[in-house]
Parts: structure tokens; C-alpha cells; sequence
């Protein structure tokens, strides 16, 4: 009922596939950020010109993905995810390195971070896989896709980049889930990432990640040192109190104290200038976004479209999570961006993609058993 | 959105129900808005549970300030003379990690003669300075200037001199209790170089600013421009001061007595021209500070006032209308029997004028009042001259004495009132009193700052009643117990007081209180000097013995001083002249 009226209401936006509620929610996000990252880089302009570049681009990759209706990403899924995989082997190989990580590829005039693709094509990928026959999963098929997630994420976490697995992990993971896991496997899963997080420990991690997971079981361990970013995100938050110290105003991300403030750590100058009373806007905002990605994949007509926004929403979800407990000491500092509003074109571009396919979603299928 | 619209969709391949799916985005839903939650409750519990803390700390990371200190002002006198000036000096600090940047200890002789200069072992002062870890080390602080110049000729590396102050009293043990002292880093630490310690320092110029994580001044927050500091210009006449403390002095030690205290005030300001207590110290020779020397007894020391109470009493009746400045009492045969205790006078003086009773400092005659006018009454009169409250002066340490802290009063505990037991006072309030009647019934508070007009005072007695006991009051001098207390050329009205010491243990001991009160010249009051000999060690305990002279001495130089006329040539021009002959 809901969809029909909507579709009366907003006719335009229909016919260009979007989904209006969705959008706004998006655009919201989208200036905040513009204000934010003015603030967050000392009011330089020219960032923010190049923000707001990136964003309309973005957006203007959304809009395109959005003409594409669900069953073309259906199709498309297995090569986007085998093209992601070579690249990821291409960069493991003759990446860039940059801050002690190999994470780019250079091809001509672009470089490009597989691991960004891998965070829409790991999803697509499993939906695509579990599609193939009826759900809930049998344990056999379980074993592969599992398998199909874990390979880019290793890969990924070999560069390495903690972060962009955990969300490449998650994603494919919740795909998993909402096909429909029984309780005892996941039960079983649970016990397996425990008896796994030793050996992660010991043999997988790396020196530095294991430093930031001490670090975040108490930060004042090494002030100095490794501690030093989480304190100081925890002083700029407190600074903030209930209504915040005002645009422009906040002393300890203006003054520099703060790192990596306008990228991973913009939500320190967030909760210091607007306080607790703009977080839980901002959080509102977010929620509106994920609620909505919800809705529209609950309505979705076919399995894959149901998997796949799923876990893109969810998705979205970790990383909001993830983030915002990272810069206020909940979880340990792992490389990812507060989604939509950090400082950078990839995350960016990614993010947007994927609503790009939710929008789709959204608007697709009515069109298709209309024609 | 119910699962029975999907069968609507024929387009899904597998048309397989989503069985799980469905309540498994609501578990999603349920862990978002858990999640959210927390991340909400996470941010408030920084932002407003616990801000302070990490507000504080940004300040702290942020937040500098600088100030700049000034020089201690001085306390002057009435007439501007120098009680406390800060005088600069010189003192010697070390770096020593600049010293052993230097190598500068390898040099012994020139260490030697440091050491010699500061009379030190010089194992010692290298002992002091051997820590490379440390940046600043006093060697010796307030150094003479003939010293500062010696070390400044040695030039060792990480040896400096810096400017400090040094507080010096140049009325060394006169003042010395009313002004206290300073520490050595020119802090406040006694009297009123501690109660005026704010004003005497003023405020240390303070900027505030923030600074960036590079170090850069980013932006004033303020700028407190330095105050200042004041100098203190007190009520003390220094010349009168300097008399009373020699007058005590000499009388406390002739008395053999452990202490006393003198205080002259002007009868029309309420000024508080000489506070002076002996024992006394030398503020200027720390080595000499001892507690019982530093006590400012004249605001400290409560004592049972005695018989110097006993015109207040005679002032009640006036006042009360119970009797008049003629009218007379008998009180033989010199003694009283009330409520089983006894209350007499040395002898039988029969038939007395009220200034009689005073004349003869007469027990039964004021028992005989005070029984008329009753407790409430003679309360209300000691309540009137200042008695149980302060005094105005809000020095530190001041006592209020003990004043009508009972609900009932036996006959004989009110005739122990009339004479000046069963209460206490200090010498301030005594004199305050003796003031209130000299100034013709106004109760002012006292002031030890010089004031441009007198402060404002309350009527509590009619200047006939206090006019007539003061005339009374005369007659104690001219012809009763205090002769000594006579003063050439001036009328003087006073009463003395002689009043034993409750022992420690309790009950009256053989330890005496001499009091003696007074202000003259009496026919145009100008001074009320009273003077406190604390436990005569002699057989002349008396208030007229032991403390009159003093009196006598106290007042005639403050009336030379203050160039008051003689009011009382035409009577005994012969007399004065002859007296002030043979004074000592």
C-alpha cells in the first residue's frame, strides 16, 4: 500500500529510480559532512571543495547504478567478484605502499583499492551463491560460501587493513544470516571465532594490531603513544557536553591536538562542537538511513535483492558502529571512516554504490511486474 | 509487508517462502536500535556524566597562563612613617644541569670559596647541586649585598643571582604583634601582614591564553592587568606606639610580671592609636619567634575586667533613673551577707556619694546598685559598652571574652557582676567601653586604619550620666586608689582593677590581673588608654600600683604628642610643675 502511494506521490523520482526518504537521508549526510570536514581541516576550503566533488560524483555513480535493475547485478555478481579477487592477488603482488600497508593499485591514470570492490562484491557474490538453491542453507553449501567470504577477507587483512575486512567479513556475513542460518550453526560459528581469536592473536595479527587491541583495553597504558589518539578523542567528545562548543569552536580538534580529524576521528570534532545533543541527531539521521535501507529490502521481491540490501544496510550499520565506537573507546582503533561523513573519495564512492543498488531495489521491481 | 503479499511476486526464480528471512531483519532492526542505544548512552556518559574530567583535561592540554608578581606593599603609620617595607635582595640558585653541562664542579677552588661564602661544608652545597636531572636549586636565599657581589665575581656556569624581596620592620618589637610577619618566600603569615596579605601583595598581572598542539598562542582569553599592590595606612601613631611599648615594657619587667598590654585609642574616631603587648619579638630575626612572645594579648587574652566594671554600674543607675549623680548609699558596716557568701569592703566606709563608691572602689556599695537595678538591667548596660561582642577591629585571634552565658543569676552571682567577676573581658573591649563613656554614650567600633571621618556610632547613654561619671570617675584619681595615675596639667578620669585569676584547676589562685582604665583629659576627652599588668610577681599587685604608672607615663607623652591643652593648670600649677620635676 505504502509502495503504491509512494509511487503516486513521487512519480519523478520513480521514474528515475529513486527512493525519495532514502535520498534525503543520504543528501543529509552528505552536507553535514561538507560543514564537518570545513571544520575538522582548519576551515580550509579547498578540501571541502574536493569533498564536495567526490560527493556528487558519488552520487552521480549511485544514480547510474540505480538505472540498473536487481537481476543485472544478479548476473553480474560472480564476474565483479572474480575480477575483485585477481586485483586483490594483483595488489598483494605490485600494490603501492603506503602507511606501512599495500593497499593500491596502480593502473594508468587511477589507482584503485580492490578491497573497495570487495566490500560490494563479496555480498553480491554470496547472495548470488546462496540463490542458487533453496534457503535456509544446507551445511555443505554453508562451508563454501563461507569459504567464498573468507578468501578476500584474508587477503585483505594480509595488506593489511583490519578494517576493510572486518566490513568485507561482515557483509558476507550477514548475507549468510539473513538466508536463513539455523541456531545451532551459528551457535557453532560463535565457538569456532573463539577457539579462532588465539590463533589470530598469535599468528595472524600484526605487531601494530595487536598494540591498538591493548591499547583499547586501556588507553592510558602508553598516553604518549598509542594511547595518545584514543584519549584525546575521548577529551574532545567530553569537551563537547550536552549542547556542544559551536561550529568552528571546538578547541581540541581546531587546535590539532586531535589526529586523523577529519577522516577516521571527524566524529571527536563532531561531538565536541555540537555536543551530546547533535550525536544523537547525527545517530538519528543514521538510523533513519538503515531503517529505511531495511524497508526496502524487506519489500524486496526476490531472494537476492533481500540478501543483498540486507547485508549492504547492515553493512552501513557495522560501520557506523564500529566507527563511532572506535573514536569514543567502546571498541579498538580499527581503520574505518564514519561512513558518509569522513574526509575521502573511496569509502565514499563504495557506500554510495551500494545504495545505488538499494535504490534499485527499491524501485525495480514494481516497474518490471508492471511492464 | 506480511508474508502473504509475497506469492504476489511469481517473478522470483526459486519461489522458494523466505521462511527465516523475515524475523531475521527484525532481529536486525532489534540489534540496531540496542546498539544505537548504547552508542548514545556512550557519548552522553563522556559528554555530560563525566565531562568535567575530560573538559578539565582539554583545558589542561590547552590552557596556559602567565603572571608576573609585584612588590609587597608597605604599612605605614598615621603619619606615613615605615612599620613593614620590602626591601630587594639578592638570591643565589643553581642549575644543575647546566652545571654539569659545564663541567663546572670540576673546579673545586671556586666551589670552596662559594661554600665559604654561605659558611657551608662544600661537600655539602655540591651535594646539593650534583643532580643533573634538576633545573633549579636554592643555595642561599636573601643574601647580603657585599655576598652577591662575591658570587657574582666567581662566575661559575649554573650559578645565578635572582631579585627577591625581603620584609623588614623597622620598628622591630614595637609593632611587632599588630603587624606579624612574612615568610621567607614573602607570604602573610601572622597578624595583619596575613589578614591583608591579598591587598599587600595585589594581584600578579595574569594572561590566559590557549595554545595549539605546536605550541602557538592561539587565542587571549584575559588579561588581568596587575593590581598594584596597596599599602596599608594604619590608625597606630607610631610615637605613642614606641612610648606605650617602653612604658610596658619597663612596668612588666619592674612587676616581674609574665606579660602585659597597652592600648590608647582617640575617643572621637575610635582609632586605635598605640596596640602594644609585652613580651614582645623581633619580627626582623626569625631565630626569636616563639608562640608566647607572639600572641597580640590586647585582642587575645580575656581577663574578669574586675573592678574597672564598676562606673558602668554606677551608669546603669544614672540611666535607669534609680539614682542621681548627688544621691548617696550607705553601705556599713562594709559588708554583705547574700545567699550565704560574703561581699565586703577593706573597711567600713559608712555613708558614700555614688563617686564615693568609686573613689573607694566600694563592693557593697555597687552590690547595693546592681541588687536595685536587678541582672537585666546590668546586662544590657555591659551589652551596651561592647562587652561579649567584637570590637570592630576584626584583627585575627580576637577573643570576644565570656558575657551573660547563663539563664539564671543568683543574688550573689549578680553582685560578683557589679564588681567585675563572672565575666570576661579583653583589654580591646575594656578600653572600647571606657571609650563609649568618654565619647559622652556612643558606642563606636574600633578601627586599627586611619579613618577620614569617624565611623558611625550608636547613642546607648545620655552624655549627662556619662559626663557625671566621668566626673566621679576623677575623683578615683585625685584623691582614691589611683593616684599614681595622675598625669601633670591633666584632669584624668579612671578606675583601677585588681581582679584575681581563675586557676586552671579552678577556683581563685594567688595570680593577679592589674588593670587600669582611663581617659582624660577628662573635662574634653581626647585619649581612653588602658593598661593590662598580667601576674605582678611583686607584693604591689594593685591595679593602682602596677598598671596607674603606666598609664600616667603612656598618657602624659601622648598628650605632649598630640599637643593636647592642659585642662587642669589653674587648680595645681605648682603641683604639675613639681611633679613633672621629680618624674623618673
Amino acid at each position: 500500500m505504502l509502495t503504491t502511494e509512494e509511487r503516486q506521490r513521487n512519480p519523478i523520482l520513480k521514474k528515475l529510480h529513486l527512493d525519495g526518504p532514502l535520498l534525503l537521508g543520504l543528501l543529509a549526510l552528505a552536507v553535514t559532512s561538507l560543514f564537518v570536514v570545513y571544520s575538522a581541516s582548519g576551515e580550509s576550503e579547498a578540501l571541502v571543495w574536493r569533498q564536495a566533488i567526490r560527493v556528487s560524483a558519488a552520487f552521480v555513480g549511485l544514480f547510474i547504478i540505480a538505472q540498473f535493475p536487481p537481476r543485472f547485478f544478479e548476473r553480474f555478481s560472480p564476474i565483479l567478484f572474480g575480477f575483485g579477487l585477481l586485483l586483490l592477488v594483483a595488489v598483494l603482488l605490485f600494490g603501492e605502499v603506503g602507511k606501512g600497508a599495500q593497499r593500491w593499485l596502480d593502473i594508468g591514470p587511477v589507482t584503485i583499492q580492490p578491497s573497495e570492490i570487495m566490500k560490494l562484491a563479496v555480498p553480491m557474490m554470496i547472495a548470488w551463491y546462496v540463490n542458487r538453491r533453496a534457503i535456509p542453507i544446507r551445511l555443505g553449501r554453508l562451508v563454501i560460501a563461507l569459504t567464498l567470504v573468507l578468501i578476500p577477507v584474508l587477503l585483505i587483512a594480509k595488506q593489511p587493513d583490519l578494517g576493510t575486512s572486518l566490513l568485507v567479513a561482515s557483509a558476507g556475513i550477514f548475507v549468510i544470516f539473513l538466508a536463513g542460518l539455523s541456531w545451532r550453526l551459528i551457535t557453532v560459528a560463535v565457538a569456532l571465532v573463539a577457539a579462532f581469536t588465539p590463533i589470530l592473536w598469535m599468528y595472524l595479527m600484526h605487531d601494530y594490531q595487536r598494540q591498538r587491541v591493548l591499547t583499547f583495553l586501556n588507553p592510558e597504558r602508553d598516553p604518549l603513544g598509542s594511547g595518545y589518539h584514543i584519549i584525546q578523542s575521548k577529551i574532545a567528545i567530553g569537551s563537547g557536553g550536552i549542547d556542544g562548543k559551536g561550529w568552528l569552536q571546538g578547541t581540541q580538534s581546531q587546535l590539532e591536538f586531535l589526529p586523523e580529524r577529519h577522516t577516521d576521528f571527524i566524529f571527536s570534532v563532531f561531538s565536541e562542537e555540537f555536543g551530546l545533543i547533535g550525536v544523537t541527531l547525527l545517530l538519528a539521521l543514521y538510523g533513519f538511513v538503515i531503517l529505511r535501507g531495511l524497508i526496502i529490502s524487506l519489500r524486496a521481491q526476490d531472494i537476492f535483492s533481500k540478501l543483498l540490501g540486507g547485508a549492504l544496510t547492515l553493512t552501513f550499520f557495522v560501520y557506523v558502529f564500529v566507527n563511532i565506537g572506535m573514536v569514543s573507546g567502546l571498541l579498538p582503533v580499527v581503520g574505518v571512516p564514519l561512513p558518509l561523513i569522513s574526509y575521502g573519495g573511496t569509502s565514499m564512492v563504495t557506500i554510495l554504490a551500494g545504495f545505488g543498488i538499494l535504490m534499485s531495489i527499491a524501485t525495480h521491481h514494481r516497474l518490471i511486474i508492471n511492464q | 509487508m506480511t508474508p502473504r503479499r509475497k506469492p504476489a511476486v511469481k517473478r522470483n526464480r526459486k519461489n522458494t517462502k523466505p521462511v527465516g528471512t523475515q524475523w531475521r531483519f527484525y532481529v536486525a532492526v532489534g540489534v540496531l536500535f540496542s546498539v544505537f542505544s548504547v552508542l548514545i548512552a556512550r557519548a552522553a556518559y563522556i559528554q555530560v556524566i563525566s565531562p568535567e574530567r575530560y573538559s578539565m583535561q582539554g583545558d589542561m592540554r590547552s590552557l596556559r597562563s602567565a603572571s608576573l608578581s609585584v612588590q609587597r606593599g608597605m604599612i605605614v603609620d598615621r603619619n606615613g612613617r615605615e612599620l613593614a617595607v620590602s626591601v630587594p635582595v639578592e638570591t643565589v640558585w643553581a642549575d644543575p644541569q647546566r652545571i654539569a653541562e659545564h663541567n663546572a664542579l670540576a673546579d673545586t677552588s671556586r666551589w670552596q670559596a662559594l661554600a665559604e661564602t654561605f659558611r657551608m661544608n662544600r661537600d655539602e652545597l655540591i651535594g646539593k647541586v650534583s643532580d643533573p636531572e634538576r633545573r633549579f636549586v636554592y643555595l642561599q636565599r636573601k643574601v647580603t649585598p657585599s655576598e652577591a657581589e662575591y658570587v657574582r665575581d666567581l662566575n661559575i656556569p649554573g650559578v645565578y643571582l635572582k631579585t627577591e624581596s625581603r620584609r623588614y620592620y623597622p620598628t622591630g618589637e614595637i609593632s611587632a604583634h599588630l603587624l606579624g610577619i612574612t615568610n621567607i618566600d614573602g607570604q602573610g603569615q601572622e597578624g595583619l601582614e596575613l589578614l591583608y596579605d591579598e591587598h599587600l601583595t595585589g594581584t600578579p598581572g595574569k594572561r590566559v591564553y590557549r595554545k595549539d598542539a605546536q605550541g602557538r598562542v592561539i587565542e587571549e582569553i584575559s588579561q588581568t592587568e596587575a593590581q598594584q599592590p596597596k599599602q596599608l595606612t594604619l590608625s597606630i601613631d607610631q610615637r605613642i606606639q614606641a612610648t606605650a611599648y617602653t612604658e610596658l615594657k619597663k612596668a612588666v619587667r619592674y612587676n616581674q610580671a609574665t606579660s602585659g598590654s597597652a592600648v590608647v585609642i582617640d575617643v572621637d574616631t575610635g582609632e586605635i592609636l598605640a596596640m602594644v603587648n609585652s613580651p614582645s619579638f623581633n619580627p626582623n630575626n626569625r631565630a626569636d619567634l616563639q608562640s608566647f612572645k607572639m600572641r597580640n594579648r590586647v585582642i587575645t587574652d580575656s581577663y574578669e575586667p574586675g573592678s574597672t566594671v564598676k562606673p558602668l554600674v554606677v551608669l546603669s543607675a544614672l540611666e535607669n533613673g534609680l539614682y542621681k549623680a548627688g544621691d548617696s548609699i550607705d553601705t556599713s558596716p562594709g559588708w554583705l551577707r547574700i545567699g550565704g557568701r560574703r561581699v565586703s569592703d577593706p573597711r567600713n566606709y559608712g555613708e558614700l556619694s555614688l563617686g564615693g563608691i568609686l573613689e573607694h572602689s566600694s563592693n557593697v556599695g555597687v552590690t547595693n546598685i546592681a541588687l536595685e537595678l536587678g541582672v537585666d538591667k546590668l546586662l544590657q548596660t555591659y551589652f551596651d559598652v561592647g562587652f561579649g561582642n567584637d570590637t570592630g577591629v576584626s584583627l585575627l585571634g580576637e577573643s570576644m571574652g565570656l558575657f551573660g552565658n547563663r539563664r539564671r543569676w543568683s543574688d550573689f552571682e549578680l553582685a560578683t557582676l557589679s564588681y567585675g567577676y563572672g565575666l570576661s573581658t579583653t583589654t580591646l573591649q575594656l578600653a572600647r567601653a571606657y571609650t563609649t563613656i568618654a565619647s559622652g554614650g556612643m558606642l563606636r567600633p574600633l578601627t586599627i586604619f586611619r579613618q577620614e571621618s569617624p565611623l558611625p556610632a550608636e547613642q546607648v547613654f545620655s552624655p549627662d550620666n556619662t559626663r557625671a561619671v566621668l566626673r566621679m570617675m576623677e575623683r578615683v584619681v585625685s584623691d582614691g586608689t589611683a593616684k599614681e595615675a595622675k598625669v601633670p596639667g591633666y584632669r584624668i578620669a579612671g578606675k583601677t582593677g585588681t581582679t584575681r585569676k581563675i586557676r586552671a584547676a579552678g577556683g581563685y589562685g594567688d595570680e593577679y590581673v592589674a588593670l587600669f582604665a582611663g581617659v582624660a583629659p577628662a573635662s574634653n576627652p581626647e585619649v581612653v588608654v588602658v593598661v593590662t599588668i598580667n601576674e605582678p610577681g611583686t607584693d604591689d599587685y594593685y591595679g593602682g600600683t602596677a598598671a596607674a604608672p603606666v598609664f600616667s607615663e603612656i598618657v602624659g607623652q601622648t598628650m605632649r604628642l598630640l599637643n593636647v591643652p592642659p585642662d587642669n593648670l589653674h587648680n595645681e600649677p605648682m603641683k604639675a610643675a613639681s611633679m613633672g620635676g621629680s618624674a623618673p
